[in-house]
């Protein structure tokens, strides 16, 4: 490839000879350069594999072309240019576009480029396909919420009475599907008690706390109750720091106290047999 | 276009209306007109709105839903929703919706119990 | 999917909001949205589109099957020359208000979907776009799948 000595190329690889052949010819890592204002510079064997544009169609373009739409809407391709510039440098894992409009998961290090008295001369860029790692991670993620999903049922365990018993950590999606299976339980078994216990959650964070409130507010709607139980202090701090309110939220201790309070408001009671006659 | 589709029935002093899967707005008005309309004209101390076919629950649905209740209360009655879908529970919740002092129930049957159990207003209870 | 992926209707009568509702009930429902999923999109609708007629008057609903790399979703426009929001921050602080049936209802939208943007100048017009990507797994799908970007 003939290149003027001062072409951005050459000004930001410098003249190594063997650090460009080895630059040039990675194919498994899309290897650019950028000039101080994000525009495409240089260009790499492992760069047209990845994103799909040849050298001669994109040298010159902005780099934030191989951001999503979104991305661009909301100003990402600068803010991480200008992370990059203040810290030095700048690593993430996003979704990035190909030329064919295809996007990928790619993990993506910005390095700025300085010379000696500070000025910043361009920025590097080395960005790598993830997809298929994420592939993998998606479906051992996907695995373990199944098995989640079969240790935390939804149990009718007397006529009108639900239990729930939450095990684990909560996320925000996990919550969620929890909050559908209880309720489409409480709805099929027609039961307008269920105990929630989450004695075995042992944090949680906004979202999460935030799905559980409207879990709550949800059961309500539908004509039945909820009655939390085995709230563990931690719990308790994160649900009052959000300022959500728990005094109209019945609580109990543990999940026996819990099956009587639900026992109790469907006017029915634990009576001891007497075994003397 | 669906104001046929919604059935005001009275049984004793409460009246049982049913709504439709997917009312438009004019039937929602509709809806409310007809409640307060049996309520002057009866004297029925209980309302329950059996929603137990409808998908979907918007604001308009549920500002007027909050109305009515309220207009019953003012009346003398107390108001049921009866029924509600999973769904619409979880989406309604999310979008922030509530449905003013309205009562909620399983279904008709509890519906009826609940009303049944109330005392009758004004004697203090509330 | 034998339902179109694509269209647009127009919004200027009380049946319309019905019509978009029932356009996209078929459309998230073929898609294979789960029932609360589409509960969540066809709700979203409902109220986007009686933004569109009661403070508009007339105006159009865009939607559009999104099929990416990413993952597979619905995306819904809603645009109108109407008065415009003024305050575009403020709508989205804003949450309903049963007593007085005002506002927009935006930030309870937003919670419904997965993305939501609103561009609108006052006098000229707004336009609302809401997307839900559909919940699979890469593992699952056979043209695409799981965890949607942010956006």
């Amino acid at each position: 490839m003939p290149e003027q000595p001062n072409s951005p190329s050459n000004k930001l690889l410098g003249t190594s000879d063997s650090f460009r052949l080895l630059v040039e010819t990675v194919k498994d890592y899309a290897i650019v350069m950028l000039d101080p204002d994000g525009y495409v510079a240089s260009w790499n064997v492992g760069a047209e594999r990845i994103k799909g544009y040849r050298q001669d169609e994109i040298v010159g373009k902005h780099f934030s072309c191989f951001y999503p739409l979104d991305a661009i809407e909301r100003g990402v391709p600068q803010e991480e240019l200008e992370a990059a510039a203040r810290e030095g440098r700048f690593e993430d894992e996003g979704w990035r576009v190909r030329k064919d409009g295809k996007q990928f998961w790619a993990s993506v290090v910005i390095t700025a480029l300085r010379e000696k008295d500070g000025t910043l001369r361009g920025f590097g860029k080395v960005t790598r396909d993830l997809t298929e790692r994420k592939r993998t991670e998606e479906r051992l993620q996907q695995q373990s919420r199944e098995i989640m999903e079969l240790s935390t049922p939804v149990m009718q365990v007397w006529r009108g009475v639900v239990v729930a018993p939450l095990i684990g950590s909560l996320d925000s999606q996990r919550t969620q599907q929890f909050m559908e299976r209880l309720l489409n339980r409480i709805v099929e078994t027609n039961s307008p008690m269920a105990l929630v216990d989450i004695m075995g959650v042992p944090t949680i964070d906004t979202q999460t706390a935030q799905h559980l409130v409207e879990t709550i507010s949800a059961v309500r709607l539908l004509g039945a109750q909820v009655v939390l139980t085995g709230v563990q202090p931690a719990i308790a701090q994160t649900l009052v720091h959000l300022g959500i309110d728990l005094s109209d939220i019945t609580t109990r201790s543990s999940l026996a106290a819990g099956l009587l309070v639900a026992l109790d408001m469907l006017n029915l009671q634990v009576v001891a047999k007497d075994l003397r006659s | 276009m669906a104001h046929e589709d919604i059935s005001v029935i009275r049984l004793r002093d409460l009246l049982l209306v049913t709504v439709p899967p997917d009312p438009d707005d004019q039937t929602i008005s509709v809806l409310q007109e007809r409640v307060l309309d049996a309520m002057a004209r009866q004297d029925c101390r209980g309302l329950v709105l059996d929603i137990s076919t409808v998908q979907i629950l918007d604001s308009f649905f549920a500002r007027t839903v909050a109305e009515t209740v309220q207009m019953v209360s003012l009346m003398g009655g107390r108001t049921v929703l009866a029924g509600m879908r999973a769904s619409v529970a979880i989406t309604a919740t999310q979008l922030g919706l509530t449905m003013g002092k309205a009562l909620t129930a399983l279904d008709v049957d509890r519906a009826f119990d609940l009303l049944g159990a109330l005392p009758p207003k004004g004697d203090g209870y509330e | 999917m034998n339902d179109i992926p694509e269209g647009e209707l127009r919004i200027e009568s009380e049946n319309d909001i019905v019509a978009a509702r029932k356009v996209v009930r078929r459309t998230a429902t073929a898609m294979g949205f789960g029932i609360t999923d589409v509960t969540r999109i066809v709700t979203a609708a409902s109220e986007l589109s009686r933004n569109v007629y009661q403070y508009a008057h007339f105006g159009t609903m865009r939607w559009r099957f999104l099929n990416e790399e990413a993952g597979v979703g619905l995306e819904l426009v809603f645009e109108d020359s109407g008065p415009g929001i003024s305050d575009i921050g403020e709508a989205m602080r804003a949450g309903f208000s049963t007593s007085r049936g005002l506002g927009l209802g935006l930030p309870g939208v937003k919670r419904l979907m997965d993305a939501m943007t609103v561009q609108s100048q006052v006098g000229r017009g707004t336009t609302v776009k809401v997307r839900k990507w559909l919940r699979r797994s890469y593992a699952a799908a056979i043209t695409s799948g799981g965890d949607p970007p942010q956006g």
